[in-house]
């Protein structure tokens, strides 16, 4: 069966703001489940032919991303301070294209471990931060997590890491081959008593559900899988979804209110396409997934008279608790060659300090992995030590760029009620819509956290026998790809956005599934948990649809 | 046989059994007109001519360039051809900042005259003079940019009119192929396979 096309007039089951990992998901599954799903992506749809291995085209022309120049946005670090327009690259970015950030990723698939959804009720509370648990636990996501593995289709060995929580079934796909930064990773922590374990991927490692094996061609981070090999929802959900004949992604269509009738119900979208038409598009309801920022900042562009601060905000939590993942990197050369550019960026991971341990003094926990950052403009660009960025010296580490790694950090960003995602007063995008206004400072906890594991890397670095090791800056982040808590989930109303099946406290038929739903940051690698909460959210979604509670 | 025809067979040969005739059939088009761009944008011809900048800013900009990469045993930015990306991309891709870029230049030009009455510009200067009076700005926004456009310059796909003869890639080891099989390095040519964790959780 082909893709539906809907009519201006018709009324859908369902609109789904946003196609990358949340939205092709919950697209899949309603669509599947019998309902007529509307998919609007503001981004365009691209095919395998448009994704080229240009790293200053992707990664300095932002090619693929939200655009500083037509989707800008102002950052600063406090509500005291003016918040300036950005340049160059955007504070929280991500694929704007059909299948979101999906594309783009490293495809980096850890499960959440147990303690992500717990910590506040075993560690106690943090002063200052709006540490919480989740409402709900590991044991009920643990089925959405394996649907994730073999249905979006990720490479892994299950029972590798002894630090990984229970699972019902094993990967559908076996690791990727280790690269050498893994060989050596693996190495160096084995001999301090660690224990690294194969990292999994949302990589083919075989062919898998009509896609090719991963080739290795190492352009992964920032790039689109011309092969098909990533298991970006481009590749895997949206065509499932068009096959039921009840769906439709409309690409190039971007959401810029969600409308609300008088009982105070959601009766539609209204969006541009691609001329900048203004359309309205009816619906029974509506699914947020447009990522953890655009999501927050389009109820609050929907503020109108019966809910003046935006839809869903009773809680006044929309846009807040904007959480990141922390990230740090150690760098080092060997005596031979490694050749990082090739292969998927990761192969080995270590999760031994993923617990939090009150005797380090502060709060804070996460992985370590292998790989380069990531293709030769961009290690030349940010590898060097501050006293080896030009001249002869500058020359010879490039020369030894294939004997080098990076050892890459990744933590808990604690919530924070001040840092958060809201509307710039003055500034505009391209359409003329308030532009996006960041407000983030990291907590000291998540700094010292990030420095500790960075000393672990390098520890590991030495035990592996580099011959030169140095540490990247550890500074406050300006920004993310991890877009995470702005509509937390929570069972209460006062101190949540959205309950625990994902529906808006405040509107029964409006619903809100990506990063923006994290009540916690996670260790890293949040996209494996957004596609978790997006099939349990879909299973549950439809029901309440079936049953007429919508 | 062509370098495309060479892509299209190292293809077929690395994925051999892993990919299903059938799926092949149905996408080779795609990925052959994928390694066709990175091919053409790979092989274009090294350009020679400036579109933007005078000769004297050239030679100034080319100078810098090849301080910051110097060249030597192996090719380094001058070799590379990185003055005539620095001049195209401001000719094209960033034509909205050029004017400021030449007005900051013109002003790094002026400062290192003042500095050195004696040579007519900084190209003329000695590789030591050179080098001490870079020392002296290495902190300024005109000597970070220079160096940022150096570097993609060098690294850059050769069809943005720098890394020339692919020297910039073969300086870092980077070789443009579309498909590798292991082992990738040295190190993980004769890893034994992931021995397993038989005692558990140790705390």
């Amino acid at each position: 069966m082909s893709a539906r096309r809907f009519g201006a007039n018709d009324t859908l089951d369902f609109i789904v703001v946003g196609s990358g990992a949340a939205g092709g998901v919950m697209a899949r599954e309603l669509s599947q489940a019998g309902f007529e799903v509307l998919v609007l992506e503001q981004g365009p749809r691209f095919t395998a032919a448009d994704f080229k291995h240009d790293e200053l085209d992707h990664w300095f022309n932002n090619s693929l991303l939200n655009s500083p120049e037509t989707s800008p946005q102002t950052f600063r670090r406090s509500a005291a301070d003016k918040a300036e327009r950005v340049r160059n690259f955007p504070s929280l970015w991500y694929a704007r294209m059909v299948g979101g950030s999906s594309n783009h990723f490293t495809a980096n698939y850890w499960r959440f471990h147990e303690v992500d959804f717990n910590e506040r009720s075993l560690l106690g509370e943090i002063a200052g931060t709006s540490f919480a648990d989740w409402p709900i636990d590991y044991a009920e996501l643990e089925p959405y997590y394996t649907k994730v593995e073999w249905e979006v289709g990720v490479s892994g060995l299950a029972g590798a890491s002894p630090f990984d929580p229970p699972r019902s079934k094993p990967y559908p796909m076996p690791p990727l081959p280790v690269k050498s930064s893994g060989v050596l990773l693996e190495r160096g922590a084995r001999k301090l008593g660690l224990h690294p374990f194969p990292a999994p991927m949302a990589i083919a490692s075989v062919p898998y559900r009509g896609r090719p094996a991963c080739a290795h061609c190492g352009f992964c981070i920032g790039f689109g899988c011309e092969m098909s090999a990533k298991s970006s929802t481009l590749y895997t959900m949206l065509p499932e979804a068009e096959a039921t004949g009840r769906c439709e992604v409309r690409s190039e269509s971007y959401v810029f209110r969600v409308d609300t009738n008088d009982q105070g119900r959601v009766t539609g979208v209204s969006y541009f396409d691609r001329e900048r038409r203004e359309h309205f598009q009816k619906a029974r309801a509506v699914v947020l997934c447009a990522n953890g920022a655009e999501s927050a900042r389009l109820l609050l562009m929907s503020a109108n008279a019966k809910f003046p601060d935006g839809l869903a905000n009773s809680s006044g939590l929309v846009g807040r608790n904007l959480m990141f993942n922390t990230y740090a990197e150690v760098n080092a050369v060997f005596e031979h060659e490694l050749n990082e550019y090739k292969s998927v960026q990761v192969t080995r991971i270590v999760h031994d300090f993923y617990d939090s341990d009150p005797k380090r003094g502060f709060y804070g926990g996460g992985g370590f992995d292998s790989r380069i950052g990531p293709n030769p403009i961009v290690w030349s660009l940010f590898a060097p030590p501050p006293d080896r960025t030009w001249g002869a010296e500058f020359k010879a580490l490039l020369e030894a760029m294939p004997r080098a790694m990076i050892v890459a950090t990744h933590g808990t960003s604690l919530p924070l009620e001040t840092n958060r995602v809201d509307l710039d007063p003055e500034l505009k995008d391209a359409w003329g819509l308030p532009a996006m206004r960041v407000t983030y400072k990291d907590h000291p906890d998540d700094l010292a956290f990030s420095r500790f594991l960075q000393d672990r890397g390098a520890e590991v670095m030495h035990a592996a026998g580099a011959q030169q090791v140095w540490k990247g800056p550890v500074a406050e982040a300006p920004g993310s790809p991890h877009l995470l808590g702005t509509c937390r989930m929570g069972n209460d109303p006062k101190t949540s956005v959205v309950d625990r099946h994902h529906r808006t406290h405040d509107i029964p038929n409006l619903f809100v599934c990506d990063g923006s739903s994290f009540v916690t940051s996670g260790r890293g690698q949040p996209t494996m948990t957004i596609q978790a909460l997006a099939f349990r959210a879909g299973e549950h979604i439809a029901g309440f649809a079936r049953r007429g509670e919508i | 046989m062509n370098e495309h025809d060479a892509s299209r067979r190292r293809f077929l040969q690395a994925s051999g059994g892993a990919v299903g005739a059938g799926w092949l059939a149905l996408h080779w088009p795609q990925l052959a007109a994928a390694a066709e761009h990175a091919h053409a944008a790979a092989t274009g011809a090294a350009p020679r001519e400036l579109k933007l900048l005078t000769p004297a800013e050239a030679r100034d900009v080319e100078a810098i360039a090849a301080q910051i990469v110097p060249g030597g045993a192996t090719p380094g930015a001058r070799e590379a051809g990185v003055v005539y990306f620095v001049d195209h991309i401001h000719a094209g891709l960033y034509a909205p900042q050029a004017d400021a870029f030449r007005a900051d230049l013109a002003a790094f030009q002026r400062a290192a005259a003042e500095a050195h009455p004696d040579a007519g510009a900084f190209a003329e200067l000695s590789d030591p003079q050179q080098l001490a009076y870079l020392k002296d700005i290495e902190q300024t926004a005109f000597f970070k940019q220079m160096r940022f456009l150096t570097v993609l310059g060098l690294l850059a796909l050769p069809s943005y009119g720098g890394n020339r003869d692919k020297s910039g890639w073969k300086m870092v080891g980077f070789v443009d192929r579309h498909v590798w099989e292991p082992p990738f390095g040295h190190y993980d040519a004769d890893y034994p396979g992931f021995d397993p964790y038989t005692k558990g959780r140790q705390s």
